[in-house]
């Protein structure tokens, strides 16, 4: 058996011919040096400014910092603190609601319920507005003065205070974030859902299975490939969360997020290696659990 | 960044040879500078960002850049950018393909990125309109390391206590006698009890509180002190500075409940819509009050922030200078110090102020006699005054306002109860800041 496919590899490998192996070269090595020069290179000079004081401007300013900008963030910036709750729990209200919601809704519509065309298209709507337009819709619904507390009959001098509270804004700004999310990962469910054989939830229902037993036995394992991308999605969703907030806001400072924190210290006159060291903290905060989940995930495979 | 690199493309310069061939070129002189910078201009292409002022700002921009082409001939494309953006991207910006000239601020703002090589010195442009500008602007507009202007000073105006005359006229109040602490503090208290708010304060930037803060420190521990702590010569943690924190703390009971969520638009609303006593506030939002009406211009009024300590009285004002500068890299630079020499000119002056700007002018140029009541009333608040202050995230290094005394402001404003410990950590923050 090895051997037949060791075999079998030879012999692809010696059949491609000189233009096979010039587009193939090209296919793969165009990419990766794309991907090298534009994300790679950046990265690696991101983790080195970190260590550096300098204003962005002339190079000849660079100073080494040393961990003097990690230093500072974990010792004396209350809104790193903040910005990591902020994220955890973002991120934990898209594991545990948004993604399940979208993963149900994608199981009711693909099960053909009444009314399934119009459910589709309305959890589907929010998906093709970019996060930053529906910051913008909600900014003005909500705002003082906006379209909602207008509705209440309130003005701008008595509007209830909504993303400057802090007990509200989070849930608030998660509402909406899900409202698009929820609609992304019912879309991306959906389509795998329709390449599951409907013989095999047939013959599963013929045995006796039950709804959810079918879910979980049949529709879950086959749906894996899917699986890896949706929760990849949403581990990367919670944790470079930006525009939306940004928009509403225009600072970092009511409701931080590790993402406008790297932005507020790398821009206009704030502009600070600081936040190269943020930018740092966020990549090995995304980088760590996708990496080890990744693994994992082979692992099983290659069993 | 020499000229020569900027200097008019082949094509811009046969465009403008071409129109040249039509009509006479003689005459055509911008201002103080001579027929042969205008005659180079012509045709040629000057980009010029309006910062932010909405409707009204695009006005004033196009009456004096349509001015401006007229006598050179040169073509002027304006662009309007909402003004915190520009201000949190400018050095990105200017690093870009930034436009030629534009509105911009004195103080750090300009003196950082002047000396960085990212806007234009402009020494000869300052020079020719020396005869209308006041010393004090020049120095203003000189950043003191370098010696070098990279602004040319414009308008300035009053961070100081606005409110309308008809309100206050309604609690029984004398609207021109808001003199003394115990005044204010009645004022705030009536508007209060018509269920209307006392004192409006947005802080959804970070940056609109910090006029609050600025005249309070002032008006408790004095300019020098003020100062000093922006710089590092005093401490966060000081209780002169907790003093000043306290005397915050008492407006809190009359602001409105949404401080976090309301920025300077908000507040202008309040005034506006009649919601509100009383607000510190630069001067410049008048402008909006002059577009809806004339009546709601005429209510407008603005005094100096009440005495608190005797000792310093009403000596200090923020009084931001703001003025036009020119991108090093722009690809034009000499028709943008030609424009932005143009927009400082008494020529420039008279098209905005006919076009509608109620900004007061640093130029000596004209007659402060022709101003209305507001605008004589602001000179009067600004002269009332000695130390002059440019309002706090000009007055401190940028790495240090925005990030770091903007959030803390807004914690205090959510929790004023946790003082102590957020000026130690502002104080931590300073001294974790690279000093040179």
């Amino acid at each position: 058996m090895k051997t037949a496919t060791t075999s079998k590899k030879t012999r692809s490998r010696r059949s491609l011919s000189k233009t096979d192996r010039f587009t193939l070269s090209a296919f793969v090595g165009i990419p990766t040096l794309l991907q090298i020069l534009l994300l790679w290179v950046p990265a690696v000079v991101t983790i080195f400014l970190s260590f550096t004081y300098w204003n962005g401007i002339r190079l000849a300013d660079i100073r080494w910092a040393g961990i003097q900008n990690y230093k500072t963030i974990f010792l004396n910036e209350p809104l790193f603190y903040e910005a990591l709750k902020n994220n955890g729990v973002w991120l934990a209200f898209f594991v545990l609601v948004a993604t399940p919601l979208g993963i149900l809704l994608a199981y009711q519509v693909d099960r053909g319920i009444k009314g399934h065309a119009f459910y589709e298209s309305i959890f589907y709507l929010p998906v093709v507005l970019s996060l930053a337009v529906i910051g913008i819709i909600w900014n003005f619904m909500l705002q003082p003065g906006g379209f909602v507390q207008g509705l209440m009959g309130l003005d701008i001098g008595n509007a209830i205070s909504i993303w400057g509270n802090p007990d509200i804004n989070t849930w608030v700004i998660l509402g909406v974030a899900s409202w698009r999310h929820i609609g992304y990962i019912m879309l991306l469910y959906l389509s795998g859902l329709k390449s599951v054989d409907p013989a095999l939830k047939e013959a599963a229902a013929i045995d006796g299975a039950t709804e959810w037993q079918i879910f979980r036995k049949i529709i879950l394992p086959t749906m894996k490939p899917v699986n890896i991308i949706i929760v990849v999605i949403t581990l990367i969703e919670s944790l470079r969360a930006f525009d939306l907030v940004y928009i509403i806001y225009g600072s970092p400072t009511i409701f931080p997020l590790l993402n406008l924190l790297v932005f507020q210290n790398f821009a206009g006159q704030g502009l600070s290696m600081k936040g190269a060291a943020y930018a740092v903290i966020l990549l090995v905060l995304c980088i760590v659990p996708i990496i080890t989940y990744l693994r994992i995930v082979f692992k099983e495979d290659l069993k | 960044m020499s000229e020569n690199t900027n200097s008019v493309s082949r094509r811009s310069l046969l465009k403008g040879a071409a129109v040249g061939g039509l009509g006479l070129v003689a005459g055509s002189t911008i201002a103080t500078s001579s027929a042969d910078a205008a005659t180079r201009l012509k045709g040629s292409t000057v980009r010029w960002t309006t910062r932010g002022g909405g409707a009204t700002g695009d006005k004033i921009a196009k009456a004096v850049n349509d001015a401006f082409a007229k006598k050179t001939g040169a073509k002027v494309v304006a662009q309007q950018v909402n003004s915190d953006d520009f201000q949190n991207n400018f050095a990105q910006i200017m690093q870009g393909s930034p436009d030629d000239a534009f509105g911009w601020m004195a103080g750090y703002r300009s003196n950082h990125f002047g000396e960085m090589g990212l806007l234009a010195d402009l020494t000869r442009e300052i020079n020719r309109l020396k005869p209308t500008l006041p010393t004090s602007a020049i120095k203003g507009a000189t950043s003191p390391i370098s010696k070098k202007p990279y602004i040319l000073p414009t308008t300035y105006y009053p961070w100081a206590l606005h409110y309308r005359k008809s309100m206050v006229k309604e609690i029984g109040m004398n609207p021109e006698k808001i003199d003394t602490w115990d005044d204010f503090i009645k004022l705030m208290t009536l508007t209060q009890k018509k269920g209307l708010v006392g004192y409006s304060l947005g802080a959804k930037g970070g940056w609109e509180a910090m006029g609050t803060f600025d005249i309070l420190n002032a008006r408790i521990n004095g300019y020098k002190y003020h100062i000093d702590l922006l710089n590092g010569r005093a401490k966060w943690t000081d209780a002169k500075t907790k003093e000043t924190f306290k005397y915050f703390a008492q407006l809190i009971p009359f602001m409105n409940d949404n401080v976090l969520d309301i920025s300077w638009d908000g507040m202008r609303d309040l005034l506006l819509q009649k919601k509100t006593g009383a607000m510190m506030m630069g001067s410049w939002f008048a402008n909006d009050f002059k577009a809806k009406s004339q009546a709601d211009y005429d209510d407008l009024w603005v005094v100096p922030f009440p005495e608190i300590n005797p000792k310093w009285g009403i000596d200090s004002i923020d009084a931001p200078l703001d003025g036009i500068s020119v991108a090093a890299n722009g690809k034009n630079v000499a028709g943008g110090k030609a424009l932005a020499q143009f927009w400082a000119s008494p020529e420039g002056i008279t098209e905005a102020i006919k076009a509608g700007d109620t900004n007061i002018y640093v130029s000596k140029s004209f007659d402060t006699s022709s101003y209305d009541s507001f605008n004589k009333q602001k000179l009067a608040v600004l002269a009332s005054a000695k130390n002059i202050m440019f309002f706090l995230d000009r007055d401190a290094r940028g790495d240090f306002a925005g990030p770091v005394v903007g959030p803390a402001i807004q914690s205090f404003i959510k929790k004023p109860s946790d003082i102590n410990k957020i000026l130690e950590s502002v104080q931590a923050q300073w001294d974790a800041l690279p000093k040179n």
